[in-house]
């Protein structure tokens, strides 16, 4: 058996383009899904049983069913109900951060829960409005609790990115998968690819343990 | 003491789940007055304090602070609120904030004050409760008697007319508890208006002006601290203070004549 990198090394630049989209969608869908995961939280946490009743139904929908499927669904059916053809790349981009506010909702409203009434009547007891104390006494806190938490979606979310390649946008997943089929260099590309994303996301998750540990909640 | 009342609680009742937890208490303060709460745990202490400062919503009865109704749903609620100084059994400093911040925080949130100004006056208050060299430090790095010592400074910062304390002292060591009764002597010294619930019954009865005993979400004695102390009348006030080792007679000196 013989191999033949070269097929590697030729398609680099583009394997490397592929990196980069494969970041700046992490990146990109990461930056909106934490404050729509706060927002979701805040819904959710409403005295309000209809505002409630919608962001739990939006929360449960996108963390029961399959990433793919979402992907699929909002690249093929959303366009025929809205009437709007969005880019393969905004399509991953909405997909992708649908499905991660959920999830970042779900670690926001265990950190805010997590923290006792205490620290609530203390804030009120001083004459703070519900308001200030949720911003500057329990959101500070419980977004310091679930750091851990938020670094392990993360780097999953940096993994999941490559379903994006379902609906054609050429992120590492696309382009390998692509160069495999054209060239039938199937071990070489494989490879190349592996060692891209491991190159790429063990730092990620080295960072991610040192979060762990220096994020310990003290009491 | 002549002075006015400045607290007026009338036949207050508050349940959880079909239990009364507070069961028909009415108490007055006068301005300048140390009360102390005393009674077993579960008694409804703690409860009653909570509803002095609006934080619990009663199910009857009222509390009127300063002639104005503490009523959880009035929109002003907060003003009166914050005119309330209150220290809690388990401290609840703002574990994310340095000391200096924990006592200014009030003042700049609620007051609008300054940054800079509220930092000279927390630094004050700090000095205040002994603490002027931890300023800088987190909750975490302070013992508990030093982290209450800090939360009663950050009640002080509001420029409380009445102070509430919820066994300021139970989830102390015994070594660190010496030192946040002296804050609070020297506060009642200084002529500020307390309620203390606790179970310091030394404190009580050498800072305390009046005793009011719980027992089961009631009122069931109140007076003196020497009347409390050594001559209670009802027997269930006897019984908690024997089960807590006070025996009024042997450790008061006998009063000549």
């Amino acid at each position: 058996m013989t191999f033949d990198w070269s097929v590697v090394l030729d398609n680099l630049p583009l394997l490397l383009q592929g990196a980069l989209v494969t970041v700046a969608l992490t990146v990109a869908t990461m930056a909106l899904a934490i404050p729509g995961g706060l927002l979701l939280a805040a819904l959710r946490l409403s005295p309000v049983a209809v505002v409630r009743a919608a962001a739990t139904a939006f929360v449960e929908f996108f963390r029961a069913t399959p990433l793919i499927l979402q992907l699929y669904w909002t690249f093929y059916v959303l366009p025929v109900f809205l009437d709007v053809r969005l880019s393969a790349w905004t399509t991953a981009l909405v997909g992708l951060t649908c499905n991660i506010s959920a999830f970042n909702s779900e670690t926001f409203r265990a950190g805010i829960t997590s923290l006792r009434q205490g620290q609530w009547n203390a804030g009120l007891a001083l004459g703070m409005s519900r308001p200030q104390v949720f911003f500057k006494i329990v959101l500070p806190q419980a977004v310091m609790r679930v750091l851990p938490a938020l670094a392990s979606t993360w780097v999953s979310l940096f993994k999941d990115t490559s379903l994006v390649s379902v609906i054609a946008v050429a992120d590492l997943s696309y382009v390998a998968l692509r160069l495999r089929a054209e060239t039938y260099r199937i071990l070489e590309v494989l490879t190349a690819m592996a060692a891209l994303y491991w190159l790429m996301g063990y730092p990620q998750a080295k960072l991610v343990d040192w979060i762990h540990r220096r994020f310990k909640v003290v009491e | 003491m002549t002075d006015r009342p400045i607290l007026r609680v009338l036949d207050l009742v508050k349940s959880y789940s079909g239990q009364r937890a507070v069961d028909g208490v009415s108490l007055e303060v006068r301005q300048r007055e140390v009360v102390c709460l005393i009674g077993p745990s579960g008694s409804g202490k703690s409860t009653f304090l909570r509803c002095l400062n609006a934080l619990e919503r009663a199910d009857s009865g009222e509390v009127q602070f300063a002639g104005e109704l503490m009523d959880p749903g009035r929109r002003d609620i907060r003003q009166l609120r914050r005119r309330m100084g209150m220290v809690f059994q388990n401290f609840e400093l703002f574990p994310h904030l340095t000391a200096l911040r924990n006592v200014a925080i009030g003042p700049v949130t609620v007051l609008g004050a300054a940054r800079a100004q509220a930092d000279v006056l927390a630094r004050e208050l700090l000095r205040k409760v002994g603490l002027a060299d931890h300023a800088l430090k987190h909750p975490a790095q302070l013992s508990g008697g030093q982290q209450q010592r800090v939360a009663i400074a950050r009640a002080l910062a509001m420029s409380p007319e009445l102070m509430l304390f919820d066994e300021p002292t139970s989830a102390l060591d015994p070594e660190t508890v010496g030192e946040v009764l002296s804050v609070m002597k020297a506060l009642a010294d200084e002529g500020m208006t307390m309620v203390v619930v606790t179970h310091e019954m030394d404190f009580a009865r050498r800072v305390g002006e009046r005793i009011v005993v719980f027992d089961r979400g009631r009122v069931i004695e109140a007076g003196t601290p020497r009347q409390i102390f050594e001559a209670p009348r009802v027997a269930r006030t006897r019984e908690f203070l024997s089960h807590l080792g006070w025996h009024g007679e042997s450790t008061v000196p006998a009063e000549p004549g």
